[in-house]
């Protein structure tokens, strides 16, 4: 695989621990955690500390799917089965269940290639017919059609087959994309995050007092978050800074940055950008993020530009949406920029109510710019679906992440208890939208039978079938929206730790980066190695509304170099994270 | 940005605004173990500042040019960004119903910036030498009362309206001692210079466990206490840090008069001596604490000063003569170091027992070049003396002087301005 002769990230000081134990002279340079270089193979990485088991969510198989299984990714099959579950030493099922499984795959080939098995007996039962009647026979027979049925037989199927190649949407490509590479001047280890807290003191006289200093350790604690996230130079002020010039100065910091990043990478100038979209939801000044960007970079009069504002965390893939709208109506190999980020300076929560210091805690500067364009020249992933759900017709839903004052006056975005539940709902109807459009043909009619067996049937007999999504996607970047979060939809997709990985690891390193967060993961599956050509990605989005939004990406060609948000502290991952983290 | 309506006394430093920096990369479940040197001056706060001119060098050193060599240079010092916990574990303080061992928790929780403004010029600030200044220019916050949340070092940028800038460092003796302090200061400059420093040597000594201490402390320091989380023991009457400059010409003149060959710091510290004895009468004895760079381990952080104490014998110091005290500072003092450090209680080393002499020849003050700017003037003062007072001598801008800060109460400071003027 090329991408393990990529050079070896560099050695910076921030990729160390120090020891005590050192005494003189310099520290040497790290090893990794196996002593291996960057590149692990994908197969052999330990699973990660296992989650609570709390079973809330009632469509959810009650036999565990085997995890941690090494994944033989057959490149040479037509049908890209996944895991190859035969090799399940699951002790837990019985031998029926067992030849069952072991049968599966035979299952999965036929259903999937349905029209190849159909076709094949039918060509060589065709053949063997032309063969026993004769070649001089079949001309006889050829001559005696008339020429208006052949040319009809000839013309029609090939005007369809145009008419359809015409009229169908054009395919949107990523061209590539970057993510905001944090700096070490803004990081935020946990001890100086609570001393903050404890110190901020308004002239108002509001202050956070102990017992909301004390939930947050506790929160802090067992978030799922390490010591290198960052917050914006703004809030390193005590108390922090919070009006427009600095949240100005956090947006100039984060998306510059990325947009500057990918302008390198692509090689793009910003003069043939077509469609800019932006996205930040809690923060819409006047001129917006697009006319920012238009300025700095002096793009064209007549780009297309939109800000989307207050749409939740899952704007990211809103955003993708909407470009990919907006190219499909443009003239041919036009590009797009989509910028995904949020700003965290004006929203620092200075009151008491502890839903309300959930997002203090976790969200944490970051941003992502992505190109995408319908020409696939240079492009390294294809748009494959974008299915978009919201529950916000229920009043549960809508008021599950509501920004409102409290009761003392004080700004913050409040999240409901029931938040979980509302989640898996959401991801329950998405799954339902997007099953049918990348599921196999083997899942689907498996979930159709068991579908009409438990309608026939009676629902008790009978356990709901969960679709093995592992059929269709190789990679899932699942918004680190939280431990919580991430750990219900491996419970409720049925997911091996490794599935989840780049999102456990992406909460560790980044914090909650909001819409950019599925950006973050991407990189870290990639920064790992282990994308190759033809992996099928699924980016799942949540967001206030309450709105979970899917993306299916395709990989067209693994990035050409190690450089990204993960280039410094890939070595150190993936880590082991307890589920309290004493500070 | 002014977040709170204080009112603002001309001539103030005013606006004062915190902030954070922390060291770049994760230090990891690390504790600093503090040896029994570094406790004894845990009731000790370092008070340096440094001023560098106007002009078009300083102009250009921004908060952001002077915070982001931090980062780095706190990766070598993670100490320095920890913050003191008391160990759980310590049976045997439990036993004795002492509170537990203090130890530092190298959790880069950070050190505090703080930015300030002052609506006088630099040059005009300097003339005045008003006592007192000191504390203006540099957080005058100490350990505690919450250890948790205190950190051991402030670093507060003052800018004037001149343009001049005066960096005033807040070091909590507990982590190291002067020495280990300019030394610190002197890396983070080098950072910022884009020089690669030399590596620092953080390992704790081997602690000696409990060696028999005495029941008494010795005679070089005064026992306090017993102090429980707040780290500051108030002096019963007001305490000012007042600098002056001992000039080339006085101290050829002092040389002089000496019939042997003696040290700059005897020959000054022994005038400080016989001049506050004039003041308040009776100063016999004094505590004499000598940096030694030839007798350090090496460690990075550290405290490895000499301490000890003299006694004048027969005539009182102040009808005495320059020379026999200076003889004396330098052959007669009695080194009590070990036994300070071994000493269990809590414990005033300057200023305690007696007036306190303090030696910062070698100590490279000067060295703090920011963008190749030189201070103009550097002057330490310290926090947390007791009532007998200290003095600081140290090197002055170039050399040939020496810079004097006198930690005393205000009353006596206004006598000791009247003493050097006429002398």
């Amino acid at each position: 695989m090329a991408l393990c002769h990529l050079p070896l990230p560099r050695w910076s000081a921030q990729c160390r621990l120090r020891s005590m134990t050192a005494t003189k002279g310099p520290l040497a340079p790290p090893t990794c955690a196996d002593n291996s270089p960057p590149c692990p193979d994908v197969s052999l990485n330990p699973p990660i500390l296992s989650r609570p088991q709390d079973h809330t969510l009632a469509y959810l198989p009650s036999e565990p799917l085997s995890l941690s299984l090494p994944r033989t990714h057959s490149l040479h099959s037509a049908t890209r089965l996944g895991s190859t579950r035969l090799a399940a030493r699951s002790s837990m099922a019985s031998p029926g269940a067992q030849q069952l499984k072991q049968l599966k795959p035979l299952y999965q080939h036929v259903v999937n290639n349905f029209v190849a098995v159909l076709a094949a007996p039918v060509a060589v039962a065709a053949a063997i017919t032309a063969a026993r009647v004769g070649p001089d026979e079949l001309l006889a027979r050829l001559h005696a059609l008339r020429a208006a049925h052949v040319f009809l037989a000839v013309f029609v199927p090939a005007a369809a087959a145009t008419l359809y190649l015409m009229l169908r949407p054009r395919s949107v490509y990523l061209v590539d994309y970057a993510c905001f590479r944090t700096k070490p001047n803004c990081r935020v280890p946990f001890s100086t995050f609570l001393e903050h807290a404890k110190l901020v003191t308004f002239v108002e006289g509001a202050s956070i007092d102990e017992r909301s200093v004390r939930f947050m350790t506790r929160l802090l604690e067992r978030s799922g978050l390490g010591e290198e996230t960052c917050l914006p130079p703004a809030h390193h002020y005590i108390p922090p800074y919070r009006n427009m010039e600095a949240s100005r100065a956090e947006v100039e910091l984060v998306i510059f940055s990325a947009i500057d990043d990918l302008l390198a990478k692509t090689g793009i100038s910003p003069a043939a950008i077509d469609i800019l979209v932006v996205n930040c939801s809690l923060f819409a000044p006047i001129p917006s993020f697009t006319d920012m960007i238009i300025h700095r970079y002096g793009m064209r009069r007549d780009v297309r530009n939109v800000h989307l504002s207050g749409m939740g965390c899952s704007a990211g893939l809103i955003s993708v949406g909407l470009a990919r709208n907006l190219l499909q109506v443009a003239p041919r190999g036009a590009h797009a920029l989509v910028v995904s980020t949020e700003t965290i300076t004006p929203n620092y929560y200075v009151g008491k109510e502890r839903a309300m210091l959930l997002p203090n805690c976790l969200f944490r500067m970051g941003g992502a710019a992505l190109l995408l364009s319908t020409s696939r020249a240079k492009a390294r992933f294809r748009l494959a679906r974008v299915v978009r759900t919201l529950t916000g017709a229920q009043d549960s839903a809508y008021r599950c992440v509501f920004q409102e004052e409290d009761g003392e006056g004080h700004r913050g975005i409040n999240l409901s208890k029931d938040l979980m539940t509302i989640a898996g709902d959401a991801l329950k109807a998405n799954i339902t939208a997007i099953g049918p459009l990348v599921l196999p043909a083997s899942e689907q009619l498996l979930f159709a039978m068991s579908f009409i067996a438990r309608r026939v049937f009676g629902g008790g007999k009978f356990k709901p079938y969960l679709p093995d999504f592992r059929t269709a996607f190789e990679h899932f970047c699942i918004h680190a929206g939280g431990r919580a979060v991430i750990d219900e939809l491996q419970r409720s997709l049925g997911l091996s730790d490794q599935d989840v990985e780049a999102s456990r690891m992406a909460l560790h390193r980044f914090g909650n980066t909001s819409s950019s967060s599925v950006w973050y993961e991407l990189a870290y599956i990639e920064a790992k190695g282990r994308m190759r050509r033809g992996d099928r990605v699924w980016m799942i989005g949540f967001g206030s509304g309450f709105k979970c939004n899917s993306a299916a990406w395709e990989c067209i060609a693994p990035p050409r170099n190690a450089e990204g948000p993960w280039e410094d502290s890939i070595c150190r991952y993936p880590v082991d994270i307890p589920e309290v983290l004493k500070h | 940005m002014v977040y709170e309506q204080e009112e603002v006394l001309p001539g103030a430093v005013h606006g004062h605004r915190l902030s954070t920096v922390v060291p770049s990369s994760v230090t990891g479940e690390v504790d600093y173990a503090l040896s029994d040197a570094d406790l004894a001056f845990k009731l000790h706060y370092l008070r340096g500042v440094y001023y560098y001119p106007p002009g078009d060098v300083t102009r250009g050193i921004t908060t952001k040019v002077i915070k982001d060599p931090m980062f780095p240079w706190l990766d070598d010092y993670f100490p320095v960004a920890g913050r003191v916990r008391r160990d759980a574990a310590d049976v045997a303080a439990a036993g004795e119903g002492h509170p537990p061992r203090p130890y530092i928790k190298c959790n880069d929780c950070g050190v505090r910036i703080v930015e300030a403004k002052c609506d006088r010029d630099m040059a005009e600030w300097l003339r005045d030498e008003a006592p007192g200044r000191l504390s203006q220019l540099c957080y005058d916050k100490v350990l505690g009362p919450e250890l948790f949340f205190s950190p051991l070092l402030y670093v507060q940028i003052t800018n004037f309206k001149c343009g001049g800038l005066a960096l005033g460092f807040s070091w909590a003796h507990l982590i190291g001692d002067v020495a280990s302090a300019a030394t610190c200061f002197n890396k983070w400059a080098q950072i910022l210079s884009g020089k690669k420093p030399e590596p620092t040597v953080l390992t704790p000594e081997n602690m000696p466990g409990h060696s028999p201490a005495s029941a008494t402390a010795p005679r070089s320091v005064k026992q306090v206490g017993p102090i429980e989380d707040h780290w500051i023991v108030p002096a019963g009457r007001d305490m000012a840090c007042y600098s002056f400059h001992v000039t080339e010409p006085t101290l050829k003149k002092l040389q002089q008069q000496a019939a042997v060959a003696t040290g700059t710091f005897e020959l000054v510290a022994a005038l400080m001596w016989q001049t506050v004895a004039k003041i308040r009468g009776g100063v016999e004895t004094v505590t004499v604490v000598k940096n030694d760079a030839a007798a350090r381990s090496g460690r990075a952080l550290a405290n490895e000063m000499k301490v000890g104490y003299a006694e004048a014998s027969g005539s009182s110091p102040a009808k005495a003569d320059v020379a026999e005290l200076a003889a004396l500072l330098a052959k007669g003092v009695v080194d009590e170091t070990a036994a300070v450090a071994a000493f269990p209680g809590d414990v005033l080393v300057y200023g305690g027992a007696h007036l306190t002499l303090v030696d910062m020849e070698q100590v490279d003050v000067y060295g703090l070049e920011i963008r190749g700017q030189r201070p103009v003037h550097v002057e330490y003062g310290m926090d947390g003396v007791g009532e007998e007072g200290a003095v600081l001598v140290q090197p002055d801008a170039d050399g040939r002087g020496r810079t004097v800060t006198a930690v005393l109460p205000r009353d006596e400071i206004e006598s000791l301005r009247a003493a050097l003027q006429d002398a």
